[in-house]
């Protein structure tokens, strides 16, 4: 493809990383003193806001109440100056459905909802400025989030993209890499175990080559654990030095 | 106990401490974040020297429970409503200056302010968060091609909005009929018998006055109020130049 370079001779990328390079994560927890839980997370350009409220009653339809379990509600939505050109419809289109609809499927596996049945747990996601994985940036804040509203998890649910240029399998995208129309795997990781929560493709990617890319998508969600782990342990630290223990 | 008392009187706590002129906690702002897009658009036939701006005040689940997923709600629309007043009548633009070629095209300045956390008083931090971002709008050169009657956009050079005058919201709650308390919060709100928005400009004029119902207030009271609402533009135009000086060097 002419023009833009995704990955030069001397193995740098367009931003200056190496393949398996993660950008800079800066995170905080307890953001917001009004919802339950909440955390900020930003990855390189890419913004995100998680916010929890739960467990509390169901809203709406108690018919939907499940009797062993508790509802993981999840809503996806970005901001309408997060990209480019100005997004019309900020919730409710397909791709926030979709999206929105992963983020409960990957959180259902890692909350323990056994202990909180007939009830819900809400979790909500604003992208405020979209450069590529708002997906793994979504995760990682949520799971911020819940950590932050208490609510007891398998595991940290951790998640990157990943991708594959020149035979080499890049880790955490850019919105120029994803633009430029290669392969992209998001990978949504539970670390200790090693179990993958989500995983998610569509592109053409030969067999061969999806080894490679598995295990880039796993080694970067492995570094994206180290980091959130210390966020938590500090915000952990701060907490009681407030609280005066 | 007092967290008891609280939960099973809320008035009469209130109460108590409103007869000390003090309040519970520090004063919270619901937080908001704004940013202004710019686009081309026709201006309207009724008025070919002027440009759009276009509020939107988006109230979602995130920032409190109180709100629902879906199309907007009640008070996103009033909220959006409020904001197109205050931006109209206070003129902070003058919609000329967003006119590029008189009938043929014209700036739309879409505003969009998110709500991130809610803790009572909207009115206030939107007009805040919306003179912060009409202040850091850049609009791109725009010259028509003779030719080709197409718009040429120069992004190098920039130059800022001429921003006319600096409106400030002041909100209160209404308690009891007689109690006026300046920037309420949520509990506030949700406790207050009525509510009442001043929206001041810099020359003490006035530019919006909203008060949505709620218990009555005599004329000297509502005097009270917008000479308390002079005394707070003052402070929060002393703050936001602080803001302004720091943001300057771009």
């Amino acid at each position: 493809m002419a023009g833009l370079e995704l990955l030069s001779d001397q193995g740098y990328r367009v931003d200056g990383r190496r393949a398996g390079e993660l950008r800079k994560i800066q995170a905080r927890m307890g953001v917001f003193a009004q919802a339950d839980g909440s955390a900020y997370i930003e990855q390189g350009n890419t913004k995100a806001l998680a916010v929890v409220y739960g467990p509390h009653e169901i809203r709406g339809s108690r018919a939907r109440a499940l009797p062993d379990r508790a509802l993981v509600n999840c809503q996806y939505s970005s901001a309408t100056f997060s990209t480019g050109e100005r997004k019309r419809r900020p919730h409710g289109d397909r791709k926030s459905c979709e999206m929105g609809l992963q983020l409960r499927q990957t959180f259902e596996a890692a909350i323990l909802t056994q202990l909180h049945p007939r009830s819900q747990i809400d979790i909500y996601v604003q992208v405020l400025q979209a450069d590529g994985g708002t997906y793994a940036a979504c995760v990682n804040a949520a799971t911020l989030a819940v950590l932050d509203a208490g609510i007891p998890m398998r595991d940290f649910v951790c998640a990157c993209s990943a991708g594959f240029v020149d035979g080499t399998a890049l880790a955490d995208l850019s919105h120029v890499e994803e633009a430029a129309g290669g392969p992209q795997l998001a990978l949504a990781l539970l670390p200790a175990s090693g179990q993958i929560a989500l995983l998610e493709m569509d592109a053409r990617l030969h067999e061969d080559h999806l080894e490679q890319v598995l295990e880039a998508a796993a080694r970067a969600s492995r570094d994206v654990h180290t980091v959130l782990d210390r966020v938590v342990r500090q915000h952990v630290q701060e907490a009681s030095v407030l609280l005066g223990d | 106990m007092a967290a008891g008392f609280k939960t099973v009187e809320p008035l009469e706590y209130y109460r108590r401490f409103l007869k000390e002129n003090c309040r519970p906690d520090g004063r919270e702002l619901g937080e908001f974040r704004t940013t202004t897009v710019n686009e081309f658009g026709a201006p309207p036939t009724d008025a070919p020297d002027k440009g759009y701006v276009v509020p939107n005040v988006d109230l979602s689940p995130l920032c409190s429970s109180r709100f629902r997923s879906g199309p907007p709600g009640e008070e996103a629309q009033v909220a959006s409503q409020f904001i197109a007043d205050v931006i109209e009548n206070s003129q902070i633009i003058q919609k000329e200056d967003l006119c590029i070629s008189s009938g043929k095209l014209a700036w739309v300045l879409y505003c969009d302010l998110i709500c991130l956390n809610h803790d009572g008083n909207i009115l206030d931090a939107c007009t805040f968060a919306l003179l912060a971002a009409l202040k850091n709008v850049q609009l791109p050169e725009v010259t028509i091609n003779e030719e080709t009657a197409l718009a040429e956009v120069n992004l190098k050079k920039k130059s800022c909005l001429n921003i006319r005058t600096h409106p400030v919201a002041t909100s209160f709650a209404v308690f009891d009929d007689t109690l006026l308390i300046v920037d309420p919060t949520e509990e506030e709100e949700h406790l207050a018998t009525g509510t009442l928005t001043v929206v001041m400009d810099e020359e003490g004029r006035l530019c919006c006055l909203h008060k949505p119902g709620g218990s009555g207030l005599t004329g000297a009271k509502l005097q009270d109020c917008m000479s308390r609402a002079v005394t707070r533009h003052k402070e929060v135009k002393k703050l936001m130049d602080e803001v302004f000086k720091s943001m300057k060097p771009k």
